[in-house]
């Protein structure tokens, strides 16, 4: 152990380990991540993250940002690599803290965790540059083969519990004009130094029902190009909108749905990186697929990386040449069926850091700040808290161990068993009415990129075989 | 293979074997057009175009452009042609040469022959189309702005006028010999073939990015003029020509470009990220470490390997903004490296380490264009995923150069990627499987690893069965055949129908 906090340390202050190291490290990584299942029980609190892409120094902010491992548990929803400097040192980093904090850390994994990305997108070139040769990159390559593809969260609360990560407790009260309590807030949105940015409480049917309107109104007179997807609103607008609509008295735990789960009130979260597939119709078949292996260029592995939702009806051909372009009704649907609330998912930039879509049945979390050194996005991380009713909790499982079940048992925790099988295929004007989960109370953070001040300048390196 | 050498491998035998110009077409002679045709198609065609003529011209025109701009020695009672050097920033033009002439970007505009100069009109003209289709900054975005498809639907809406306005009329009226009938071609005239190319230097309107494909197509927009003769003068050289080219049209057409990934945000065309050598761009460095080379004295004289004129920024000012600024304005490399600059946030070196790295070389500005120029052959024209949007016609042609060297075997090319299906191109990272429909697309140029990278990958593949024991059978067939860099499967065209606005 000694020698791991002694990496951590090391990679912490952005300088590789030597390569017999990194062998090391990946070989206990592999053992570790064997055991995991495809889809990854996490137990709420957490704190959901998107893309890296290789921003070491945005990677520390985040920790600031988010609170430090392990006092904070963390999701990474893959894409760890490629693009940035320091791709090497930022997955060896997380890698090291799954190894040092299995429980506190889950890795998912992203489209660029994939031999053939990587050598296309950078982390190749970056371990032949820093390394002298591929084997550290093969060595990573190795473990993107194990990581698991997804996570479930359960046990998310839908309230919000005091704030921890940076800026501490800092809350600021609800003006009392407004009639809420803590209770009520659905999503809040904090800055960097823990301030409150905004609020969104939970609203009430007439509300929210006019707020549809107006929403679909908005959307009517947009007109917005489909392909580019991003809707026009910041997500104060998409997120009022968002409001789940069959929501239990504030802070009870109830949902008044027939799906609810003790112990989860506010549902279970699914994690992935990309997003969903023509061919997954049920968490459980995702458990089914052997993951050990390099990215196919098809199928329902494939789509899980690479997917992205869309405006569209049902499905439709992705533009990247991978995976799927998904609409609404598909999310809605294959949330009902599996007791899920929500889907966070990554894989797209968004300049807002963070994105609900679909009357928040989907939300991308981004957490590479001006990504590329350009594109002056802002990032975020979702915070998820714990449901503190006392009513159930989970112990982390790695792997599929006692999980024979197969029924809805992982997405609820037993208590939402049945749903998926009865509920089954629905009809398209029942779509309408679905009723869907209440969704988590949702907290994020939103930061940008670190300060370069401290970054010193390397000696140039050789340069490439034509300028010799 | 040293710059010379490829170019003589891959001319045939003319009159000036040591730098061997572009030929003109022979006006008096019907020429047959052909509607140009992408003809790459899997990874073994590589092979078949490194032997074309299209390969042959695309080097010979570089070439011809680069030594165009590397400095003369003045000799004693030459009559000097007339642009004299321009005075650089004062700190160059006080250890100029005064027997040296140097061409900076900014000399002798004014006496640009007409044709050049109607160019620049046609790029302001394209310039200006920007501004009828202002991104909308209220819409949301990934990366690109969707407005940029906009821009392209007017762009092509017009390119048959603009053209016709700017380019001169006895190259649109170049005498034609229409293909047989039964070919089922229609007519093709130069137009065809010059508006195919033009049309595919703005960037990708389906993808929303940018990349040295692009760039390419411009290049090779101005060698098809350039052989229908649209640049002949009698009372110029063909050097001063040449010059011209770069610094009246491509220069500018590079302000537009860079004003299009500004204004759009378009996305670098299949980036390595910060290990590539520039996000969208090649060309501004071949020609800007050309200009400060070390000069020479006679037209037998080889391109300087290495040394740097006198009075040259040094290569490793590259990295400061404050010495770099002052250069953009009169050289192509510094004038690229300022938009990174303008782009970019962040420690230069972190940003950009090959051009980091670069400005560590000692032996001077000749070595870096050598260096340029190879890499350049290498990253850009034997890479499967820029030169698979390349368009054939007849002016760069398929059909083999019967001059042409066999390609050397590389393991790269043994590398190719073989299989086809369908697929379409749109924002964020896409497969390096995806093909693309419309334009010629592009990527940035990777560094080079030291070792090769395919020989490498391979062997890592085979090791990463090896190593995950028990899992042997999973790792996929493909990895360890297929072209880690590209792809082992490439997908050919179906836009998707929401992919293409038109």
């Amino acid at each position: 152990m000694a020698d791991l906090d002694r990496a951590i340390a090391q990679l912490r202050a952005c300088r590789p380990i030597p390569e017999n190291e990194v062998r090391e490290l990946c070989h206990k990584a592999r053992e570790l991540l064997i055991e995991e299942g495809n889809v990854v029980t996490v137990q709420a609190p957490v704190t959901i993250c998107g893309d890296i892409h290789g921003q070491f120094h945005d990677l520390m902010e985040l920790f600031r940002v988010g609170g430090d491992v392990p006092d904070t548990n963390y999701l990474f929803m893959g894409d760890f690599v490629d693009r940035g400097f320091y791709s090497l040192e930022s997955f060896l980093l997380l890698l090291c803290l799954k190894v040092r904090y299995p429980d506190r850390m889950t890795l998912i994994r992203g489209n660029h965790e994939s031999r053939q990305i990587t050598t296309v997108y950078g982390f190749y070139d970056e371990c032949l540059r820093k390394y002298g040769s591929a084997n550290v990159w093969r060595y990573c390559c190795d473990v993107f083969d194990y990581l698991a593809l997804g996570a479930i969260v359960l046990g998310a609360s839908n309230t919000l519990s005091p704030s921890t990560g940076a800026g501490g407790g800092s809350s600021e009260p609800i003006p009392p004009e407004l009639g809420l309590t803590e209770d009520d807030i659905e999503i809040e949105v904090r800055n960097a130094d823990g301030h409150i940015m905004s609020r969104f409480p939970r609203q009430e049917r007439a509300r929210r029902a006019a707020a549809a309107a107006a929403a679909a109104a908005r959307r009517s007179n947009s007109n917005g190009s489909p392909t580019n997807g991003a809707a026009p609103a910041p997500p104060e607008r998409e997120v009022v909108v968002s409001a789940p609509s069959n929501t239990g008295p504030p802070g009870s735990g109830a949902s008044g749905s027939s799906g609810g789960s003790v112990g989860n009130p506010a549902g279970a979260v699914l994690c992935v990186h990309g997003g969903l597939s023509p061919l997954i119709d049920k968490v459980d078949k995702i458990r089914l697929l052997d993951r050990k292996q390099e990215v196919p260029h098809e199928g329902a592995m494939c789509d899980l990386l690479w997917s992205d939702p869309d405006e569209i009806d049902g499905w439709g051909l992705s533009p990247r040449g991978a995976g799927f372009l998904f609409g609404a009704d598909i999310v809605k649907v294959f949330n009902h069926r599996n007791d899920l609330s929500l889907i966070a998912r990554a894989h797209q930039l968004v300049m807002e850091g963070f994105k609900e879509m679909f009357d928040a049945t989907i939300v991308t979390v981004w957490s590479a700040p001006n990504y590329c050194y350009r594109c002056g996005n802002v990032a975020a991380l979702l915070e998820l808290s714990e449901d503190e009713s006392g009513l159930g909790t989970y112990a982390r499982s790695n792997g599929d161990v006692n999980r024979s079940d197969g029924g809805m048992g992982d997405g609820g925790g037993g208590g939402g068993g049945g749903g998926g099988g009865q509920r089954g295929v629905l009809a398209e004007n029942e779509l309408m009415s679905l009723r869907m989960r209440p969704g988590p109370a949702r907290r994020y953070r939103v930061f940008q990129a670190a300060p370069q001040d401290s970054r010193g300048m390397p000696a140039k390196k050789p340069v490439a075989d034509y300028f010799l | 293979m040293e710059p010379r050498a490829m170019a003589a491998s891959a001319a045939q035998r003319r009159p000036s074997p040591l730098h061997p110009k572009l030929e003109r077409l022979d006006p008096a002679k019907p020429h047959t057009f052909i509607r140009p045709t992408k003809r790459i198609i899997e990874g073994s065609d590589m092979s078949h175009f490194l032997t074309s003529g299209a390969y042959r011209d695309i080097m010979l025109f570089i070439f011809q452009l680069n030594r165009s701009l590397c400095p003369r020695k003045k000799t004693a009672g030459s009559s000097a042609p007339t642009p004299t050097p321009t005075p650089g920033p004062p700190r160059a033009r006080a250890r100029a040469d005064p027997n040296v002439q140097t061409f900076t970007l900014s000399a002798g505009r004014n006496s640009d022959i007409e044709p050049i100069k109607k160019l620049r009109e046609l790029l302001k003209k394209v310039d200006a189309i920007i501004d009828e289709a202002p991104p909308d900054k209220n819409a949301g975005r990934r990366f690109g702005y969707a407005q940029f498809r906009d821009f392209y639907a007017l762009l092509e809406q017009r390119a048959d006028s603009l053209l016709k306005e700017y380019l001169p009329q006895h190259v649109l009226g170049f005498s034609t010999q229409q293909q047989p009938p039964e070919s089922g071609e229609g007519r093709v005239g130069p137009m065809e073939e010059l508006k195919a190319y033009f049309l595919g230097s703005w960037g990708s309107q389906q993808r929303l990015d940018y990349g040295t494909g692009h760039e390419l197509s411009f290049l090779v927009f101005l060698g098809c003029l350039y052989k229908l003769g649209a640049f002949q003068d009698d009372s110029r050289d063909t050097d001063e020509i040449s010059r011209s080219i770069v610094f009246g049209v491509i220069e500018p057409y590079l302000k537009v470009a860079r004003r299009l990934i500004l204004t759009y945000m378009l996305e670098p065309a299949g980036s390595h990220g910060v290990w590539g050598l520039d996000d969208h761009s090649f060309m501004p460095y071949i020609f800007g470490s050309a200009q400060l080379t070390r000069p020479i004295s006679s037209e037998t004289e080889p391109m300087p390997l290495e040394g740097s004129v006198a009075g040259a920024p040094k290569p490793s000012d590259v990295v400061k903004v404050e010495l770099a600024n002052p250069h953009k304005e009169e050289n192509m490399y510094f004038s690229a490296i300022g938009f990174i600059n303008d782009v970019k946030t962040g420690p230069f070196w972190e940003h950009s380490p090959m051009l980091f790295d670069i400005s560590g070389i000692t032996d001077g500005w000749g070595k870096v264009n050598k260096g340029m120029l190879k890499m350049y052959d290498a990253e850009v024209l034997h890479k499967f995923p820029v030169v698979q949007h390349f368009p054939f016609g007849s002016l760069f042609s398929w059909e083999a150069d019967p001059a042409a060297a066999k390609p050397e075997r590389t393991v790269h090319m043994a590398q190719q990627p073989t299989a086809t299906l369908p697929q379409g191109g749109g924002g964020g990272t896409r497969t390096p499987w995806a093909q693309t429909g419309g334009t010629t697309g592009g990527i940035a140029a990777p560094m080079l690893p030291r070792n090769p990278p395919a020989a490498a990958a391979a062997a890592a593949a085979g090791d990463a069965g090896a190593s995950s024991g028990r899992f042997v059978s999973d790792v996929p067939s493909t990895f360890p055949q297929g072209d880690p860099g590209t792809a082992s499967a490439q997908y050919s065209i179906t836009a998707a129908p929401w992919a293409k606005k038109k």
